[in-house]
């Protein structure tokens, strides 16, 4: 297995190696591995493919005291992920500082649940309409 | 393709995936059951295409340098 080189906070994944996304992420098929990497910006981490250079999001901790509580798992997306339960699951939002010059937007349509002891990870699709898809995460850093 | 089938009655695609229709809702609503594969993600087309659309516009090579606080790239505007 590759080892990716990174350097974490406390609140970020812990593990050095690749997370594997069996299901891919929308847009990226052919990305299914994916390292970390904190440059100690916050609570801001770089999810970055292995296979394809071009998929790199940033992201960020679910935060429950904005967003409530985490989404939950069916059976199907726990056995994606190798896990028993929703506690074993770490909460991730994908950041969009690329499509508004005031804020950095989050997809809480789409959350990254990740697994630090099987190291897997998916993006779940919520349909409910009632998640944003450019929630307004922070001001753009000036 | 197109394939006629009666409720209860399903489809198989490859040897993992089989779909069977369990209830058509006054004539216009088909509701069917899925089965495939944990790596095998099932969506809705109009959400999932609306989640690609966004991921491709969050995601950029410049992502860690965004982090880094070296990149000016802040590009609105460039939806998909």
């Amino acid at each position: 297995m590759t080892q990716v080189q990174v350097k974490m906070s406390n609140e970020m994944p812990q593990s050095a190696v690749e997370f594997l996304f069996p299901q891919g992420i929308a847009g990226f098929p052919d990305a299914m591995r994916y390292g970390f990497i904190y440059e100690g910006k916050g609570n801001m981490v770089c999810m970055q493919s292995i296979d394809c250079p071009e998929a790199a999001f940033i992201l960020t901790p679910w935060d429950e005291s904005r967003l409530g509580e985490v989404p939950r798992l069916n059976r199907e997306q726990c056995n994606s992920l190798e896990v028993e339960g929703a506690s074993e699951v770490m909460w991730m939002v994908v950041l969009n500082p690329f499509i508004d010059t005031e804020w950095v937007t989050a997809n809480l349509k789409a959350p990254i649940a990740l697994s630090e002891s099987t190291h897997k990870g998916i993006q779940l699709i919520r349909p409910e309409p009632d998640h944003e898809i450019r929630y307004h995460w922070m001001p753009q850093p000036k | 393709m197109v394939l006629r089938r009666k409720v209860g009655e399903a489809i198989r695609i490859g040897d993992d995936i089989k779909i069977t229709i369990q209830e058509v809702q006054n004539g216009r609503i088909v509701r069917f059951g899925i089965e495939a594969p944990a790596e095998v993600a099932v969506h809705r087309l109009e959400i999932y295409e609306l989640i690609q659309a966004e991921n491709r516009a969050a995601s950029s090579a410049d992502a860690l340098a965004w982090l880094k606080g070296e990149s000016d790239d802040t590009g609105a505007g460039e939806d998909e």
